[in-house]
C-alpha cells in the first residue's frame, strides 16, 4: 500500500490509462474481497460487493481526494458497499434459519476448515458496527488511526467498538464448545 | 443502549479493559503498560481475561484469507469505463459503467425479461442443434469457413487466462453487424453460451472449423458453442433495435461443464 505508487496509478487512470486500473483492481481486489466477505458472510455476495466497488472507484476515480491513502478510500467504499447490501438483505429475507447460522452455508464449506467457521460464526453474530472494526482490524490489518480515517469515526470510539466486540466474541466462542 | 452498556460493563472495567486491549494491539503507552502489569500481577482474574482475550484475538488473525474467485479482476475491467480527458461528460460514465448492473436484483430483473422474451423466441427458433445445412439458410450467409473481409471496429474484448480454457473473444460492429470473434484453447471439452435474448439483435450465422451438427445450436435466444482443443469461431448477430443503447451479451464459458467464467460484452454504438 505504498501512497506514492497509488497516487500515481491514480493519476493514469484519469488519464485513460487502463493498465493502471488493471493493477489498482489486481492489488485491491483481494484485500476488499476478503473485507465484505467476513462482512457477508457470504462468497457470491462478496465477489458482488467487490465488483461493485471498484466500478464506483472508477466512476468517481476523479473526486478521489489525495490528501488521504488511496487504500482508506476504497476500504470505506467497500465496507459502505458490504453494509448497504447486508441491509438489502435483511430487508428481502425473513428472519430463518439460514440467516441465524448464515456461515454454515455451501459456499463456507470451501472455508479453510470447521475453527474458521466458528470464528466466523461469532463475527457474523456481532452487529455491524461492531464486525467492522474487528475485520478492518484482524483481517485487513489496519490500526486504530487507519481504522479511525476508514470509517471517519474518533480512535476513541474505534478502541470502544473493537473491545466490546472482542468481549462479545469471547463469550460466544467459550459457550461454542470451550473455544476460549 | 450505548457501545458501554451494551456489554454490560462498569467504568472500571473499562479501563481495565482498555489497557489489555491496547496491550494486545501494541498500541499501549509505556506508563499504561506499567499500570497493567502491577494490574495482572495483583489479580488473577484480570489475568483470566486477559488469556481469554489474546485467545480470542489470536483465533481472529489465524482466519485464513481466501482468494477472490478467477473470474473477479478479469469482471470488474472489463466494466470498469474510465473517464476520458477532454470531454465534458467524464465524471459521468455510461450507463454500463455506473455499477449498478451488478446488483442482484438488476441481474434477476434482466433474466426475468430474457425469460419473457425467450419464450417467444423458442417458438420461433426451436432448441434443435442448428446444422450446417439450416445454419446457411438462416439470415444471411454462414458456414464460410474464414474470416469475415472486414470485421468492423473493436467494442469490447474477453481475455480468458484460466488453467482450463484460455483465448481472446472480440466484439467488432459494421453498420448493423456485430461479429463475435473467438479463439479459444483447452484440453477439456469446452462449450461457450452467447446470450443476445431481448438485445434487439438476430443471430446471422457462424463461421469456423468446429461448426458441426453437434457442437453449435441456438437455444432459447443463445448460441451455444461446444468443442474441444484448438477452436476458432467467428458468430455474426445483427440488429434489429433501433435503439441507441443496447444491452450487453451474456457469455458464459464452460469446461467440462464447470462454468469458468461469467462475462459481459459491451455493446456501445460506435
Amino acid at each position: 500500500m505504498n501512497k506514492d505508487k497509488d497516487a500515481a496509478l491514480v493519476k493514469s487512470c484519469i488519464q485513460g490509462d487502463r493498465r493502471a486500473m488493471s493493477q489498482l483492481v489486481s492489488q485491491y481486489q483481494r484485500p476488499v474481497f476478503n473485507a465484505a466477505y467476513r462482512i457477508l458472510g457470504n462468497k457470491d455476495d462478496a465477489a458482488d460487493a467487490t465488483q461493485t466497488v471498484f466500478l464506483k472507484v472508477f466512476e468517481h476515480i476523479t473526486d478521489y481526494d489525495q490528501k488521504f491513502k488511496f487504500f482508506s478510500w476504497v476500504y470505506r467504499i467497500a465496507i459502505n458497499e458490504s453494509l448497504n447490501q447486508v441491509k438489502k438483505r435483511r430487508a428481502q429475507e425473513s428472519l430463518d434459519d439460514s440467516q441465524a447460522s448464515p456461515w454454515q452455508g455451501p459456499a463456507e464449506e470451501l472455508d479453510s476448515g470447521r475453527l474458521c467457521k466458528k470464528v466466523q460464526g461469532a463475527l457474523m453474530l456481532l452487529n455491524d458496527e461492531y464486525r467492522t472494526v474487528v475485520v478492518l482490524k484482524h483481517m485487513s490489518g489496519c490500526s486504530y488511526q487507519q481504522i479511525s480515517e476508514i470509517l471517519q469515526l474518533p480512535e476513541k470510539t474505534v478502541k470502544s467498538r473493537l473491545y466490546s466486540a472482542r468481549q462479545l466474541m469471547k463469550k460466544t466462542l467459550k459457550s461454542d464448545e470451550n473455544l476460549v | 443502549m450505548t457501545e458501554q452498556n451494551q456489554t454490560g460493563k462498569s467504568p472500571v472495567d473499562q479501563h481495565i479493559l482498555h489497557l489489555l486491549n491496547s496491550s494486545i494491539d501494541g498500541e499501549i503507552s509505556a506508563t499504561e503498560q506499567d499500570e497493567l502489569d502491577r494490574l495482572l500481577i495483583a489479580s488473577h482474574e484480570i489475568r483470566h481475561l486477559n488469556d481469554e482475550l489474546r485467545t480470542v484475538t489470536r483465533l481472529l488473525d489465524e482466519v485464513q484469507e481466501l482468494d477472490p474467485p478467477e473470474y473477479l479482476q478479469g469482471s470488474i475491467e472489463r466494466q470498469v469505463r474510465l473517464p476520458v480527458q477532454g470531454h465534458t461528460d467524464s465524471k459521468k460514465p455510461g450507463l454500463w459503467g455506473s455499477g449498478w448492473l451488478s446488483t442482484n436484483w438488476l441481474r434477476t430483473g434482466f433474466a426475468l425479461a430474457a425469460g419473457a422474451v425467450l419464450t417467444v423466441g423458442v417458438y420461433e427458433m426451436g432448441s434443435e442443434p442448428i446444422t450446417a445445412r439450416d445454419s446457411t439458410s438462416m439470415v444471411g450467409t454462414m458456414a464460410n469457413r474464414g474470416q469475415l473481409e472486414q470485421p468492423g471496429a473493436l467494442l469490447d474484448s474477453i481475455q480468458l487466462d484460466t488453467a482450463k480454457l484460455t483465448g481472446l473473444v472480440e466484439l467488432r460492429n459494421k453498420d448493423d453487424l456485430f461479429t463475435l470473434d473467438l479463439q479459444l484453447s483447452s484440453d477439456e471439452p469446452t462449450e461457450v453460451v452467447i446470450n443476445f435474448a431481448d438485445r434487439g439483435l438476430e443471430f446471422d450465422g457462424v463461421n469456423g472449423e468446429q461448426v458441426s451438427d453437434d457442437g453449435v445450436s441456438l437455444v432459447d435466444g443463445s448460441v451455444h458453442l461446444a468443442s474441444k482443443g484448438e477452436q476458432h469461431y467467428t458468430v455474426r448477430l445483427r440488429r434489429t433495435s433501433a435503439a441507441q443503447q443496447l444491452a450487453p451479451l451474456d457469455v458464459n464459458f464452460f469446461a467440462s461443464n464447470d462454468l469458468i467464467l461469467q462475462a459481459k460484452l459491451i455493446i456501445s454504438n460506435p
